[in-house]
C-alpha cells in the first residue's frame, strides 16, 4: 500500500509546474549567487577578497586568492545545504497532507481499508525523496563550481559528505514529520507549511553567525546535531503516527 | 442475516450531540433513506458505518463486522463499504482513470484496471478518462465518485448526498444511476435531504433529526387518485378495490382490479372524472408532521 501511496504522490508532483518551479527555485538561487558572487569577486577585487578572507576568517591560502575565498565559502555555506532538506520536505509535506483536507479527498482516502501508518509513511516517503534527491544535485553542482574556481577539489570534505549524505536524510526527515504534526493540527495548508518551515530559522542563524565569522561549525558540532536531529525524529514520528487518527482528522 | 443493523448508536462531538438512539436495519438489497435536515446528524450516522467514527454508545454490525462503542470498524469494514462522500474528493491533476485507479489499488481491488475500464463504460466516464480531475463536469465527477465507492464490489454502498450541489441535468443523471444500482439488488444507503429521492428510490426511509424519529415504509404505486368532477357515492366499486376513501372530491383507492376496469366501472356508475393518477406516497406530510413532533419535544 505504500507504494501505491507514493507513486501517486510523486506523479501529483510531476504534474504540478508551480509546485516544481518553488521547489528548483531555492537550489538554483543556493548554488548559482555564491558561485557567480566567487567568480566575480575573484576576477574584479581579488586582492580585498584575500584581505576580506584574512580578516574575517583568518585564512591564509597558500594557493592563492581563489583558492582562498573559494575555501572559506566552501566551508561556511554548508549550513546552507542543510535548511535545504528541511525546507523542500515541507513544502511537499504541508501539501500532500494538508491539501488533502482542503481538496476534500482525506475522507475518501480515510475510508479505503489502508491503515494510517501506510498513509503518513507514503508520503513522508514521496516527501521526502524528491527533496533528498534536489538537495545533493545541488551539493554535487555547487562542489564541482567550488572546485572549477578554487582550481583544484576542495569538495566535498568530510564535513561536507556527513553533511549531505548523513544530516540531509536526517533533516528532511525532521522537515517532514514536522510538516504532517503540524499539518494535523492546523487546517491551512499554506499557515501548516509556514509553521513547519520556521524549524529552518536556527541553522539560518547559525549560518549567518558562520558567515558574520563570529563562530566556525566543526565535526563536533555536525556529529551533535545528527544526534539531536535523529531523536527528534524518532519523537515526531511517534507523535505524527498517533496524531494521524481518522476520527480526529475528520472532525477537525 | 441484514446488511446492517444499528442498535442506538450515538454520537457526540465536543459534548455537543450529533445523533442518538439510532436504530434501524437493511436488509440484502434493499435500498433504505436517511432523511434529515442539515444538521441532523446523518453523516455522522453514516461515518459510523463506514468505519470513520467511533459511536460513543450503541452497537452496528455491517456486512458482517461489528462496530461497538470506542471502537470504529476496522479495514476489513471498511474493504466491504462503499461510500460516496458528500463532496467527490479526487485529485485535480490526476486524470479520471488514474484518479479511480489509485482508490481500486488502496481498496486492493480484484484486477484493478478491468474494475476500473469497467466502471469507467458503466458510467459513460469512458472517453474522458483520460481527461484531468479538473475539467471533468460536476455530473462525470459525481458519477466517478460513484464508481469509486463501486470499485472493490462492496457489499454495502452508502451514499452521502448523492446529488446535492449539482444542476438539474447531472441531477437526473446521477439519480438514474442509483436508479440502476436499486434495479441491481445493490444494498444501498441513501443519506439525503430530498424527499423526492427518497420515494423514487427507497423501500423505507428513517427520519433523523438529532436522533432517529420514525421509520417510513414507502408505498409506491400501490394508490390511486381519482379527481370527481361532481359529488359521487361510489359505493357501486367497492367491490373492485381493496380500500376506498372519498376526501371531498378525491377518490384514493388501493385497487383490486386492473386500473381501466374500475375506471369504466365508476362511469358505468355514473361518476363524472376529471383525472387519474397514481397516488404519491404521502413522505411529505409524514416528514413534516414528524419534525414538528420531534420539535415539540
Amino acid at each position: 500500500m505504500i507504494g501505491v501511496v507514493i507513486r501517486k504522490e510523486l506523479l501529483e508532483v510531476r504534474r504540478s509546474p508551480v509546485l516544481l518551479l518553488s521547489m528548483a527555485s531555492l537550489p538554483a538561487t543556493v548554488v548559482a549567487v555564491p558561485i557567480a558572487l566567487l567568480a566575480w569577486l575573484v576576477r574584479a577585487a581579488p586582492e580585498q577578497a584575500l584581505l576580506f578572507v584574512q580578516d574575517v576568517y583568518g585564512v591564509h591560502e597558500p594557493a592563492g586568492v581563489a583558492a582562498g575565498v573559494a575555501s572559506v565559502l566552501a566551508r561556511n555555506w554548508l549550513p546552507m545545504f542543510l535548511v535545504l532538506p528541511i525546507f523542500l520536505a515541507v513544502l511537499l509535506a504541508a501539501q500532500s497532507i494538508g491539501g488533502e483536507r482542503e481538496r476534500r479527498t482525506l475522507e475518501p482516502l480515510l475510508a479505503t481499508p489502508v491503515g494510517t501508518l501506510s498513509i503518513v509513511a507514503g508520503k513522508s516517503v514521496a516527501a521526502m525523496l524528491p527533496a533528498l534527491a534536489i538537495t545533493w544535485i545541488a551539493a554535487a553542482l555547487f562542489c564541482l563550481g567550488i572546485d572549477a574556481i578554487a582550481g583544484h577539489m576542495l569538495l566535498p570534505d568530510p564535513a561536507w559528505l556527513f553533511g549531505t549524505l548523513v544530516l540531509s536524510p536526517l533533516l528532511a526527515l525532521f522537515g517532514n514529520a514536522t510538516a504532517v504534526v503540524v499539518s494535523s493540527r492546523v487546517l491551512d495548508p499554506r499557515a501548516a507549511q509556514n509553521l513547519a518551515a520556521s524549524t529552518v530559522l536556527p541553522l539560518l542563524a547559525l549560518l549567518v553567525f558562520q558567515l558574520a565569522g563570529r563562530i566556525a561549525l566543526g565535526p563536533r558540532f555536525y556529529f551533535a546535531l545528527a544526534a539531536g536531529v535523529a531523536a527528534a525524529d524518532v519523537a515526531l514520528i511517534a507523535v505524527a503516527v498517533r496524531l494521524f487518527d481518522r476520527e480526529k482528522l475528520l472532525t477537525r | 442475516m441484514a446488511a446492517i443493523e444499528a442498535d442506538a448508536l450515538a454520537k457526540s462531538f465536543g459534548g455537543r450531540p450529533a445523533c442518538r438512539d439510532v436504530s434501524f436495519t437493511v436488509e440484502r438489497g434493499e435500498v433504505f433513506g436517511l432523511l434529515g435536515p442539515n444538521g441532523a446528524g446523518k453523516t455522522t450516522t453514516l461515518r459510523m458505518l463506514a468505519g470513520l467514527y467511533a459511536p460513543d454508545a450503541g452497537t452496528a454490525r455491517v456486512a458482517g463486522h461489528s462496530i461497538a462503542a470506542g471502537r470504529p470498524g476496522g479495514p476489513e469494514l471498511r474493504a466491504r463499504v462503499g461510500l460516496l462522500t458528500e463532496s467527490p474528493g479526487f485529485y485535480d491533476r490526476l486524470t479520471a482513470r488514474e484518479n479511480l485507479m489509485y482508490f481500486a489499488r488502496l481498496q486492493t481491488a480484484r484486477q484493478p484496471a478491468r474494475r476500473c475500464d469497467a466502471l469507467l463504460d458503466r458510467f459513460a466516464l469512458r472517453e474522458h478518462a483520460h481527461r484531468p480531475f479538473a475539467e471533468l463536469s460536476r455530473g462525470m465527477k459525481q458519477k466517478l465518485a460513484i464508481a469509486r465507492a463501486l470499485v472493490h464490489d462492496p457489499e454495502v454502498i452508502l451514499l452521502d448526498e448523492p446529488t446535492v450541489g449539482l444542476d438539474p441535468e447531472a441531477t437526473r443523471e446521477v439519480r438514474s444511476v442509483v436508479a440502476e444500482l436499486a434495479a441491481d439488488h445493490a444494498t444501498i444507503v441513501l443519506c439525503t435531504h430530498h424527499l423526492e429521492e427518497v420515494e423514487r428510490l427507497c423501500s423505507r426511509a428513517a427520519f433523523i433529526a438529532g436522533r432517529l424519529v420514525a421509520i417510513h415504509e414507502i408505498r409506491r404505486g400501490s394508490l390511486l387518485r381519482i379527481e370527481l368532477a361532481a359529488p359521487f357515492a361510489p359505493d357501486g366499486v367497492r367491490g373492485l378495490c381493496h380500500s376506498l376513501r372519498l376526501s371531498g372530491s378525491t377518490l384514493l383507492i388501493e385497487p383490486r382490479a386492473e386500473v381501466p376496469e374500475i375506471v369504466a366501472a365508476l362511469v358505468r356508475a355514473g361518476a363524472r372524472i376529471a383525472e387519474v393518477a397514481p397516488h404519491r406516497d404521502p413522505l411529505e406530510d409524514a416528514w413534516l408532521q414528524l419534525l414538528a413532533e420531534a420539535r415539540e419535544r
